[in-house]
């Protein structure tokens, strides 16, 4: 039998559930859409990046998602958070975004955690499958990352600044199917006729396991040697340290001041760039923009529901939007 | 909203963004991203348009609709929606199609941009023209599975939607589905064309009876079999299957025994077909097999029905309950309307299970693998599956074009594909190097438009030239021909005007080789010149295909009556001709290569044997092409899909001019079967169901093809 153990729970898909992700399963099939129902997913960040990975993935049907946020809705946030009702400025985010949140798909358990971070135990993630983190500094993604490692928990990162986003996934050792079609040469020669004889082709898909092993984010974060088309990874330094030293992210009233430029000039001298990232440091990069987050949130989601189905080759390990280029790149960084 | 809140965007942008008006064509999966992207950033005029309505297979991505919103029209529940997420945003809704007449370009002509989220190639044409037409820059966009597309197109500037030739639909012969169906799909086909036969309107082109004047069995037609005559359309004469089902009752014995048995023994009778093929088995109805042929994976499942193998009984069981409850439908309609009938929906249970049992009871008969009723319902429906992520990636991107229209920076629109897996550059987002340019030949874009079309002028009536190739090849809405230098009117738009025409052989009218017509539809504010080349039809009907068109004459002379399926040999790597039982062989291949040889050739229903592959690789190659230029454009939902091929870029070839040779058109369009109405080709309508390069799952197993 097919049913799905995962948890101890065997999850078999109700004639509801086949109808809704009807089309998802013909993509996917139906050992995935499984996976999915099975899976619990820790949201850390509702904003409107956040807003658009719990859209995704609720739409995609997993058992829970939580959204752990102890910050408050700002005006800013309303560039991008579709979850959450204007009226709501001022309070909770993750509550705030409830509601919308859990109308998306009745079937998906969504729960609301108010308490920082910070202030969760090791312990606490155990509880999840997947952990992905947003707007956290450099600090707690690095603590955040180390836990979900020692429990054997999927850790995303991933955020955007304006225009410029990324994301990132450390997933331990991590099994997952593929399937490898091949062609093969068929030589039929009907009814003993060999000048009638065909040569036929045939496809054959086979389901292969592999196995990936990845490295945890604070390996990544100091990287000299960058492929071609790596820039936008120093933007990506430039703003987590940003974030780091000022505890946000650069903001509107600071478009016309130095204080980005600043921490982007450290970058630029330690790694010698001259001009090559001035054009991406001029980007809008304050407060989230939709269609950023659209896409940086839609890669992210589509990151952590091949996870969860354990198929296909997830990306190892860094993707960066170009705002610039609009190239979308993997990078695999830190690799011993 | 991002525009309401100085220091987000530059100011340029946001200026533009708050004084600017959009129209977004389509309200579906893509549509509905697209929608939250605009109202989120801080447009604050909008106008959406679409004629659907919600089903519940929309909703695990269709993000705006909730499942008290099913049944109600997309346009109005993804502004209710919307306004939710930023109440100050004004959004003008219809529900409506794009196509009629209200919107013409001075509709279109109010807008900055329109951004199309279609999910059919018939809308998408139709938006093409009226943006080329008013001059008003348009984004396209698709999704197909993981992947998609997003392109600008502006007159003068880019190709145009119509610049690039799209695959067509596969389509399969007549006698292969009549009498020697070989493989899932032919008896799926067939078992639509049933249901059409028996409930739905009647198709002459859709017979399922076995068809005598099949070449291959010429000689043998049914000679010592059944003593019945055939017509000169190979169909063996009686009254119609309607007739004769509704006069027994629609006795589900009786049905099956004609169909299964009588019908099976007349075609074994038919010794030629036989020689080479394994004969079919006749089925008695009272002493079906309930065993389940090969037995294997896909039988498990005992959760969900669709998922499960039935067994040959069981399809007995559920023929005879879909054709009581069809027939008792269809005997409901007709008592209100005599002239009523049913029309094939996949999402109808009673239907869908009618082609599920009738298609595995056949294929049963032929020794042809059998399907699941889920599997059945993806190759019936033609459904391209869809999900949400692809969907919100590729609406980010049209809206990120969208601000750099709104900068007058057209030249940074260039064409974005999104792949399932990264390319050997790992990108996963892939731009191309500049906005691609037009084609000089185009047949819509051109400043004077002109095709040559080859027919046979002493068979083709007025009728067939304006549904067949006017509007449902051509694409267009209502059109007007004159023959050039005489001024017969030959086609009015004006209803009644020449419908005494309308039987009438071309040839009567005057039309011969050479013949100049000149083709307008007003709505598109489009002119076209048809050359006419007098090409004598096929003897068989379907053998070859009606007609052909193509942009460059020479194009139709030499290939077509004999090397033509040898070599896929034109600049660009498109093949213009196909056998249809041959290798199909399209440009959507990505051709195996490193790190993407799993995928490309995962998504092939048909993978062209390796030496044809690598031929085109190197033509490929040698116009500069990488494996990331070709990508499929969707039909987000459930319809048939596009497919790109990136055109060749002027750098490439500024230094010999002649060598680029511009294919527009020479598909092959076997027959009438595919070329229905004209209407939208939604995935009900079109029976046939295969677009090369279709993401549908077909179940992994073994596909066969012949090489040349
Ligand atoms: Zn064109």
């Amino acid at each position: 039998m097919m049913t799905e153990e995962m948890d101890g729970n065997i999850i078999e898909l109700t004639d509801a559930e086949a109808e809704l992700y009807d089309r998802q399963i013909r993509l996917w099939g139906l050992e995935s859409q499984k996976r999915l129902r099975a899976a619990k997913i820790l949201l850390i960040g509702l904003n409107g990046f956040g807003a658009e990975v719990a859209k995704n993935i609720i739409l995609a049907g997993v058992k829970s998602i939580t959204f752990l946020d102890n910050r408050e809705l700002s005006q800013l946030d309303l560039c991008a958070q579709f979850l959450a009702p204007k009226n709501a400025i001022g309070k909770n985010r993750a509550e705030a975004s409830l509601e919308r949140a859990q109308t998306l798909n009745p079937m998906v358990e969504v729960a609301v955690d108010t308490e920082s971070v910070d202030d969760k135990p090791d312990k606490f993630f155990e509880n999840f499958d997947v952990v992905c983190a947003s707007e956290c500094s450099l600090t707690q993604l690095k603590r955040i990352n180390r836990a979900c490692r020692k429990n054997g928990v999927k850790f995303f990162a991933g955020d955007v600044w304006g225009t410029f986003g990324y994301t990132f996934a450390d997933l331990g050792k991590h099994d997952f199917v593929e399937d490898v079609v091949q062609s093969k040469k068929i030589q039929s020669s009907e009814a003993g006729e060999p000048a009638l004889a065909k040569v036929k082709f045939e496809t054959i898909t086979t389901t292969v396991k592999k196995s990936i092993t990845f490295v945890p984010f604070e390996t990544i974060l100091d990287t000299c040697d960058l492929p071609r088309d790596g820039e936008p990874y120093y933007l990506l330094k430039i703003l987590l340290n940003y974030r780091e030293k000022h505890g946000h992210d650069p903001l509107p009233s600071e478009r016309d001041t130095d204080s980005l430029k600043k921490e982007a000039a450290v970058i630029i001298d330690k790694y010698k760039l001259g001009d090559k990232i001035d054009h991406l440091i001029c980007e809008n990069l304050y407060a989230q923009i939709s269609p950023v987050c659209a896409i940086v949130g839609g890669v992210m989601a589509q990151e952590i529901i091949k996870t969860v189905s354990q198929k296909q080759s997830p990306h190892n390990n860094l993707f960066l939007f170009n705002p610039d280029t609009m190239c979308g790149k993997i990078l695999c960084l830190g690799q011993k | 909203m991002a525009a309401s809140i100085s220091g987000v965007l530059d100011t340029d942008l946001q200026n533009a963004v708050l004084r600017s008006k959009v129209l977004v064509v389509g309200a579906g999966g893509i549509g509905c991203e697209v929608l939250k992207n605009l109202v989120m950033t801080g447009f604050t005029d909008i106008e959406i348009i679409d004629l659907d309505t919600i089903d519940v297979s929309n909703l695990n991505r269709q993000f705006l609709f909730h499942k008290q919103h099913v049944g109600k029209s997309k346009a109005a529940v993804a502004r209710e929606t919307a306004l939710k997420f930023n109440p100050d945003v004004k959004i003008t809704h219809y529900h409506d199609s794009i196509t009629t007449s209200d919107y013409g370009v001075s509709f279109f002509k109010k807008f900055n941009l329109v951004m199309n989220a279609l999910d059919n190639r018939a809308a998408r044409n139709h938006v093409n023209r009226m943006c080329l037409a008013s001059d008003i820059p348009l984004i396209e966009s698709g999704t197909a599975g993981y992947e998609g597309q997003v392109e600008l197109i502006k007159k003068g500037l880019s190709q145009c939607y119509e610049c690039t030739t799209k695959a067509p639909q596969k389509t399969y012969p007549g006698c292969t589905i009549r009498n020697t169906p070989s493989e899932p799909i032919h008896c799926i086909v067939w078992a639509k064309h049933l249901f059409n036969q028996l409930f739905g309107e009647e198709d002459p082109d859709q017979d399922v009876s076995p068809d005598t004047a099949d070449p291959e069995a010429a000689d043998t037609a049914g000679e010592g079999a059944l003593q019945t005559e055939s017509n000169d359309k190979g169909n063996v004469d009686r009254v119609s299957t309607r007739t004769w089902a509704q006069s027994s009752g629609y006795d589900a014995e009786k049905l099956f025994m004609k169909l299964f048995h009588d019908d099976i023994m007349y075609l074994l009778s038919m010794d030629n077909l036989w020689k080479k093929r394994r004969p079919p088995v006749p089925l008695i109805w009272t002493d079906l097999p309930d065993g389940v042929a090969g037995c294997s994976k896909d039988t498990v499942e005992p959760g969900l029905r669709d998922q499960r193998q039935w067994s040959i009984a069981e399809c007995g069981s559920v023929f005879a309950q879909s054709i009581k409850s069809l027939s008792k439908e269809l005997a409901e309609r007709q008592k209100k309307c005599p002239s009523d009938h049913l029309i094939w929906d996949k999402d109808d249970q009673s239907a869908m299970d009618f082609v599920a049992a009738c298609a595995n009871i056949r294929a049963y008969i032929f020794g042809i693998a059998q399907k699941n009723r889920f599997d059945i319902k993806s190759m019936a429906g033609n459904i391209i599956p869809a999900i949400a992520t692809t969907n919100a990636i590729i609406a980010g991107i049209v809206v990120l074009h969208a601000f750099r229209i709104l900068l007058d920076n057209l030249k940074a629109c260039r064409s974005v594909y999104l792949r399932s897996k990264p390319n050997h550059k790992n990108l996963l987002l892939v731009p191309e190097k500049s906005v691609n340019p037009p084609n000089p030949l185009c047949y819509v874009c051109a400043p004077t438009p002109q095709v040559t079309l080859a027919l046979d002028t002493t068979k083709m009536t007025v009728k067939e030239l304006e549904e067949t190739v006017l509007k449902t090849r051509l694409n267009m809405i209502a059109p007007d021909v004159m023959i050039d230098g005489k001024g017969i009117v030959v086609i009015s738009s004006e209803e009644g005007e020449t419908e005494a025409n309308n039987g009438r052989i071309l040839e009567q009218l005057g039309i011969r080789d050479g013949t100049i017509l000149k083709a307008d539809d007003f709505l598109q504010n489009y002119s076209l010149t048809i050359t006419i080349v007098q090409r004598e039809a096929p003897a068989v009907k379907g053998q070859t295909p009606d007609f052909l068109i193509a942009a460059d004459p020479e194009d139709l002379k030499p290939k077509e009556e004999d090397d033509g399926s040898k070599e896929p040999s034109t600049s660009n790597g498109k093949v213009e001709k196909f056998d249809q039982d041959a290798v199909v062989l399209v440009e959507t291949e990505v051709t195996p290569q490193s790190s993407d040889a799993d995928v490309s050739k995962k998504r092939k229903t048909v993978t062209p044997p390796p030496d044809v592959v690598n031929k085109k690789q190197r033509t490929e190659n040698s116009n500069g092409y990488e494996d990331d230029d070709i990508c499929i454009i969707e039909d987000s939902d459930s319809d048939m899909q596009c497919i790109y091929q990136k055109s060749v870029s002027p750098t490439k070839h500024t230094n010999k001019p002649s060598e680029t040779k511009y294919e527009t058109e020479a598909q092959v369009i076997p027959n009438k079967c595919m070329l229905q109405k004209h209407k939208p080709l939604l995935d009900e309508e079109c029976l046939i169901v295969y677009d090369e390069g279709d993401e549908t799952p077909i179940p992994p197993t073994v596909k066969q093809q012949r090489a040349e």
